[in-house]
């Protein structure tokens, strides 16, 4: 018996005990069920709950000029919208306490901070209703200010709502305007430099996720944030200032000589920097559809004969290969039809008379050249004007930047080998021959042109876009004296005293190039006219190139005179280049 | 053997002696003596575990205040940054050269083309040397201004009455009058001449 009772109580204790064993055990289970086995879930269904995720954008970088003024920056702009339903809601008259100020009363005063007339605004609301009875959604005006976004906050209307949308200014308006390009209201970059640098310019987004309480609190400790990445400034070559004046010249020049469009491009012969690229037409990137916009790029997307302006190109291929100097001599009128039967004329008809090479660039002689040219091995020219960089575009790779047209000389037909030497049948663009003659400006060695400086990451991190090395396409020797013959174009063209850079020693030459009608022919009457020049002669610093396409007020390149001769002082003054001390030699035009 | 019954005897003498010792005795121990010390560990565990719980509610209360603390100057933030933004709008476009330039030329400044230089060392002049001309250079206002959307219509700070798309009609005219009254009285007898010592 007294085993009996003594067992008792021990086998009850061993049966709590289980029984607390298995309860436990059983938690346990649902715990590492909850905890491990099924935690992802369960985290997923709290976070549909309490949880929250937002996306954190970054902000596009900003587009700067060389001295650091913004070209183009981000801001923000918001979209205004009814629901046109709690409209009708809010001005019910038979509620308990209909608002103090009525539906058309409210309409007068969005329409004061919008611009919109009440009538309008009502009609927003009307249209929406009359379509959809229910409707929940309307907008009220699109690209809304801030101003204007928290001046119809205060007016705490339950039926308004907002979003906000990523915008680009471009404080500077139109200077610059087609190189920096635009983007569209989507945000998307469209044109120009905003779409070709978008790797530098663009942000990455990030991401902040946290729980909030009953009251909207986040909850502490919840927080878990993924910073957004802003984008990357983009400094350029240009000088926004000089850009400007020379897109205000160019502008004027382009309508006082009536042309359909001109360029202005200004570059630094040491370093192949573009510092300008004005045009006319031209765009306001903060307003695109404005009448008379022009979204394209001429400097760097079109293409043209370059005539006489290829003479110097020429006259360096012959004194480089040593077959002529400056006061070689050669006996030419104003129309000649060569021995293989093609024909060759001057602007004007002359009689026949002794030029130098000198007066074959300061008289712009086709005839004269193309006879001096002969000289020459086609071939070896073509090969020079490949060193020149014709026909291989520039070192910037604008987007959708042309690139000349230049036959293999195996290829050139009669009529070629002679059109060649003076500019007509291939064609070029102004980067190309900026690029041609920085050769001559810089004693034969050619620089890659650049329009981008560098590009500043959000980190600090500078990236500066390879240009490629310097090539050396004639001899020094030949750079100096192709640049004292084009200062005696300067000097004593027909048109010198229009063009005359007070105090300074200029090499230039212009060129007035037919133009194809694209069925095989040329242009009557009409002509692509240009000039280029770099200054002082003496250490050169500037190189200025200007295009009138089809001026018909003047219709020569004489058109271009006036605004080559602006620009060229303009850029002097703008970099305090000194005036020359030394005097040009006069060279010899006729012998 | 005496001496040994003496030793005999004395051993038993000796043994009560020793059994008498109080140690050796078993009794219960008291109650109340265990009992006290229960209580003041009690206590302490008590007002342990509140003060756990005291310090852990101050802290969840620290921490939900900075947290309504975070939200109010989240507001706050973005309050300014919409005023900064506001601010910002306002005066895009006005630092641009198209506005620059318009403005001077309200003023009748015109743009000069060449400078000349003087060379210190020698005080030799170099470049036109001559001197400027009334007629500027270019012209910016009017529609060949190069243009910028955000400042188009913005009126002159120099001519309150004209914007860069609508030009001041008669500068020329106000410019006269508007000097009579400002510029210095003319010069009847020759330059005058300072006073030096």
């Amino acid at each position: 018996m007294t085993t009996r009772s003594t067992r008792s109580p021990r086998r009850r204790t061993v049966v709590a005990l289980g029984i607390v064993l298995a309860v436990l055990a059983a938690f346990v289970v649902r715990l590492v069920d909850i905890q491990v086995v099924n935690a992802d879930q369960h985290v997923k269904d709290a976070a549909t709950k309490i949880g929250e995720s937002i996306v954190l954008k970054g902000t596009r970088g900003r587009i700067t000029d060389a001295n650091g003024t913004v070209l183009a920056k981000s801001t923000l702009l918001y979209d205004g919208q009814f629901s046109p339903v709690n409209v009708v809601k809010y001005y019910d008259p038979h509620s308990e306490s209909p608002p103090a100020v009525g539906w058309q009363e409210m309409a007068a005063r969005i329409g004061a901070i919008t611009g919109q007339s009440a009538e309008e605004i009502m009609g927003i609301v009307a249209d929406a209703l009359a379509k959809d009875p229910g409707s929940q959604f309307a907008y009220l005006k699109r690209g809304l200010s801030t101003e204007q976004y928290r001046d119809l906050k205060e007016l705490g209307l339950p039926y308004l709502s907002f979003t906000s949308q990523p915008s680009r200014v471009y404080p500077e308006g139109a200077v610059a305007g087609s190189i920096v390009g635009f983007v569209g209201a989507d945000g998307q970059p469209l044109e120009g430099l905003e779409k070709a640098q978008d790797a530098c310019l663009a942000p990455t987004d990030g991401k902040d996720t946290f729980d909030r309480g009953k009251d909207g609190v986040v909850i502490p400790g919840t927080r878990r944030e993924t910073p957004a990445v802003d984008g990357g400034t983009l400094q350029l070559t240009i000088d926004g200032d000089l850009q400007w004046y020379l897109q205000q010249l160019i502008a004027e020049q382009v309508k006082k000589y009536k042309s359909i469009s001109g360029t202005i491009t200004v570059v630094e012969a040491k370093t192949g920097k573009i510092r300008a690229a004005a045009e006319y037409p031209t765009v306001d990137p903060n307003d695109i559809d404005a009448p008379g916009s022009f979204l394209r790029n001429r400097v760097f997307q079109d293409q043209f004969e370059p005539a006489s302006t290829f003479k110097a190109l020429t006259a360096a291929v012959l004194v480089d290969t040593g077959k002529a100097n400056p006061g070689t001599t050669v006996r030419a009128s104003g129309r000649e039809t060569f021995p293989n039967g093609a024909k060759v004329r001057d602007m004007g008809l002359h009689k026949a008379v002794n030029y130098t090479l000198t007066g074959v660039l300061v008289d712009s002689s086709n005839v004269a050249i193309s006879k001096l040219s002969e000289r020459v091995d086609p071939q070896v020219r073509y090969e020079y004007l490949q060193r020149f960089g014709i026909s291989s575009g520039s070192a910037v790779k604008y987007p959708g930047e042309a690139k000349g047209l230049l036959y293999p000389a195996s290829q050139w037909n009669n009529q070629q080998l002679h059109d060649t030497n003076y500019g007509q049948g291939l064609t070029t663009t102004v980067p190309e021959l900026m690029g041609a003659y920085s050769a001559l400006a810089n004693g034969g060695v050619r620089v890659p042109l650049s329009l981008i400086e560098s590009c500043t990451a959000a980190d600090g991190t500078v990236t500066t876009p390879k240009t490629g090395e310097p090539v050396r396409v004639i001899k020094e020797s030949t750079a100096k004296q192709v640049t004292s013959m084009l200062e005696n174009v300067y000097m004593q063209a027909s048109y010198s005293k229009a063009i005359k850079v007070p105090g300074y020693r200029v090499a230039m030459k212009s060129g007035t190039g037919q133009k194809s009608d694209n069925k095989g022919h040329y242009k009557s009457g009409v002509w692509y006219t240009l000039m280029i020049g770099y200054a002082p002669a003496e250490d050169p610093q500037y190189i200025v190139a200007i295009t009138l396409d089809e001026p018909t007020k003047v219709k020569s390149s004489s058109a271009d005179a006036e605004g080559f001769q602006k620009a060229m002082t303009q850029v002097m003054k703008t970099y305090r280049v000194m005036p020359s001390t030394t005097k040009a030699t006069r060279l010899p035009v006729y012998k | 053997m005496s001496a040994l019954n003496d030793a005999l005897l004395t051993l038993p003498a000796r043994s009560p002696r020793t059994t008498e010792q109080p140690d050796r005795h078993l009794r219960p121990l008291e109650r109340p003596r265990r009992r006290r010390p229960r209580v003041a560990y009690a206590l302490i565990a008590l007002a342990g575990a509140l003060a756990i719980g005291a310090a852990q509610m101050g802290l969840s209360l620290a921490t939900t205040e900075s947290s309504y603390r975070i939200s109010a100057l989240t507001q706050e933030k973005n309050q300014l940054t919409w005023q900064k933004q506001e601010l910002d709008d306002r005066i895009a476009g006005l630092s641009s050269p198209q506005y620059l330039a318009a403005n001077a030329a309200a003023l009748g400044m015109v743009i000069n083309q060449s400078p000349t230089y003087l060379r210190l060392s020698d005080g030799k002049i170099l470049g036109a040397g001559k001197a400027a001309t009334a007629s500027s250079a270019i012209d910016p206002l009017g529609k060949n201004a190069v243009g910028n959307a955000l400042v188009g219509d913005t009126p002159l700070v120099t001519h309150p009455d004209a914007t860069i798309k609508a030009p001041p009609v008669d500068t020329e005219e106000e410019v006269a009058t508007d000097a009579a009254s400002t510029l210095p009285p003319p010069i009847t007898d020759g330059l005058p001449t300072p006073t030096t010592r």
